[in-house]
């Protein structure tokens, strides 16, 4: 059985503005971290109320410390974006199929901006491993690559692209994917939904199974409203059941079913 | 708060809890169950249920608006044949009672829907959501137009004795004619509101924001829509009314039971925090001990009389 998800208030340790409006909230947390695995996501519920909680990838897990990476982008992140150390902050998680590692040994991961946040921990997982792991990495310009050491200090080698060619390949990271030498055996993404579609299509080329982190809006974050679908192979193991008659996809939640997919399922 | 009655029924349904949680919002329980202690509300009532399976509405389904939601899932589900037969069965898990929801686009879908629901015993109570606003014009047919409330209200009453609950739109001149017909018609309760029609459109792109163009608006935002809905539905009908739209906080769920309901569903609240259906029975408990009441129906549609100081004319009679 999996381990049981739940509500929990934790106290924020850290607050980094790592670029102009990204943020990084480091809060302990000792049982979440304990239970999260590789691509799973918290709805961190607003300090005011009247929204819907936010939907945010869990960045770091370690020892009793987990964090959240964000974009301020509207008025639930900047709310959260006020928090400073010693406030509360009420989470619900982890939630969600994480990524599945299964033997890769030499995996190319990717990331476009914010998608960066869900990425760290599988990464992680596979250079402990012994994997190989490049990270290919897009962002609108240098500033926006943010926390590249992080990634190097854990292991990875790193390939960046940015909009304007402040550094790395000027132009989309999926083209550097598309170039890599050595072809990986598994690829994971998280990104812009243009980004990924990128992705799978280059996976397909290659003839790499690819598993994409969605980005969808939430309401509900756990299945309970069905606001935030996607389009999945019938036969997909992750497809919810569905009657025959209906067709040969299924519309699958991106927060219960997800968020991660497999590039080659989806009928998007 | 202990000795606190908040016991409620509602036709022949007794809740320990006046806390319905509303459906659509809710999935069938399960998916809160690790976040919330579903032994301490109501009931649960579920996604609506269609007689054909439904794949719902294109993405985007929900647009975050100013302190609300707007929503177009279009009332995707399995259909009721796959229904009874794959997860009817899995409600009699739940420690709370749990509600059906039906939904169709003629009367004869919805006696046929009700009457295979209804005939389960998994299932306490019919809730008739005969007013979604997401399904094009027919979904909301029936709940704007008086004449035909009473038509699918009565063919509904001939093929279930279990408690019916009639959902009303907002979307109406005269909830209270709307409200009276159905109750003329057999209901034995009626849930006031469905979610309100909007629209949200991007102006980069120049169209509207959800797939299905437009929407169903919920949350805080409707909730003194949704509190005029019940006050005027409370005059017009003496059946049980289920008050909903907006309710966040145990404040927010006396301005309904004032206005007239005798019990509330919460919705939207959920996706903001999946603790708030039990913090409001709490609060409420300790709202009525505070006042030295014993139960919730004592403060039922008292809004008109006020509290501690009846309400005193004192300007120029003109
Ligand atoms: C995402 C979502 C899905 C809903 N689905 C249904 C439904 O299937 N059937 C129904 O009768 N009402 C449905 N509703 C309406 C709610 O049950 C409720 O009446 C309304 O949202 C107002 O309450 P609230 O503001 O507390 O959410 C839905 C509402 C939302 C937000
Ligand atoms: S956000 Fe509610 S089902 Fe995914």
């Amino acid at each position: 059985m999996l381990p049981r998800p739940s509500v929990s208030d934790v106290v924020v340790l850290d607050r980094t503005e790592l670029a102009r409006g990204v943020i990084l909230l480091g809060f302990h947390a000792p049982e979440l971290v304990d239970v999260t695995r590789p691509g799973q996501f918290v709805m961190a519920i607003p300090p005011g109320g009247e929204r819907a909680a936010t939907a945010l990838a869990i960045y770091e897990a370690q020892g009793e410390r987990a964090s959240l990476l964000f974009f301020v982008c509207g008025a639930r992140t900047r709310e959260l974006a006020e928090l400073r150390p010693g406030d509360k902050l009420s989470l619900t998680g982890p939630l969600g199929n994480g990524f599945d590692l299964g033997a890769a040994a030499n995996v190319a991961v990717v990331a476009g901006g914010v998608g960066i946040a869900s990425v760290l921990l599988p990464a992680q997982q596979l250079t402990q491993r012994g994997s190989r792991v490049r990270l290919f990495y897009g962002a609108r310009n240098v500033e926006f690559l943010v926390d590249r050491d992080r990634f190097a200090n854990a292991g990875c080698e790193l390939c960046c692209a940015t909009d304007d060619g402040t550094l790395g390949h000027h132009g989309f990271i999926t083209e550097l994917l598309a170039q890599a030498e050595d072809k990986p055996d598994l690829i994971l993404a998280c990104g812009p939904s243009p980004m990924l579609r990128a992705t799978a299509f280059v996976a397909a080329e290659l003839g790499v199974r690819a598993q994409l982190a969605l980005e969808e809006t939430f309401a509900c974050g756990v299945g309970g409203c069905w606001g935030c679908v996607v389009p999945l192979d019938r036969k997909s193991s992750q497809a919810p059941k569905f009657p025959k008659s209906a067709g040969d996809f299924v519309n699958a939640r991106v927060c219960k079913e997800g968020p991660v997919f497999w590039a080659h399922e989806l009928r998007w | 708060m202990s000795g606190m009655d908040l016991s409620v029924k509602i036709g022949k349904l007794e809740l320990p809890y006046p806390t319905l949680m509303a459906s659509g919002c809710y999935g069938s329980g399960e998916e809160f169950e690790a976040f919330a202690d579903l032994s301490k509300i109501g009931a649960v009532v579920l996604k609506s249920v269609t007689r054909e399976p439904r794949l719902g509405n294109p993405m985007p389904r929900l647009v975050p608006t100013p302190a609300g939601l707007l929503n177009a899932i279009g009332l995707q589900n399995p259909g009721i044949d796959w229904y009874l037969e794959h997860e009817v069965a899995k409600f009699a898990q739940r420690p709370c009672a749990v509600i059906g929801s039906v939904a169709a686009f003629s009367v004869d879908d919805y006696a046929y829907v009700t009457q295979r629901l209804a005939a389960r015993d998994e299932i306490a109570a019919i809730e008739l959501n005969i007013s979604c606003p997401n399904v094009g014009s027919e979904g909301e047919t029936f709940a704007c137009d008086p004449a035909l409330t009473g038509k699918v209200v009565r063919a509904v009453r001939a093929v279930t004795g279990k408690t019916l609950i009639v959902k009303l739109s907002p979307n109406v001149t005269d909830i209270a004619a709307i409200a009276a017909e159905a109750e003329s018609a057999g209901a034995d309760a009626l849930a006031v509101i469905n979610t309100l029609r909007g629209m949200s459109i991007d102006v980069h792109a120049w169209k509207p924001r959800l797939g299905n163009l437009t929407g169903g608006l919920s949350g805080p935002a409707i909730r003194p829509v949704a509190v005029l809905a019940v006050y005027e539905a409370a005059r017009a009908v003496s059946i049980p009314i289920v008050g909903q739209g907006g309710i966040e906080t145990a404040s927010d769920a006396l301005e309904f039971f004032l206005a007239g309901a005798s019990a509330i569903a919460i919705g939207t609240a959920n996706f903001t925090d999946p603790r708030i259906p039990e913090k409001i029975v709490n609060e409420l408990g300790a709202y009525l001990e505070a006042r030295g009441l014993r139960s919730l129906r004592d403060i039922v549609g008292k809004a008109n009389v006020g509290f501690g100081t009846p309400f005193q004319y004192e300007g120029d009679v003109g």
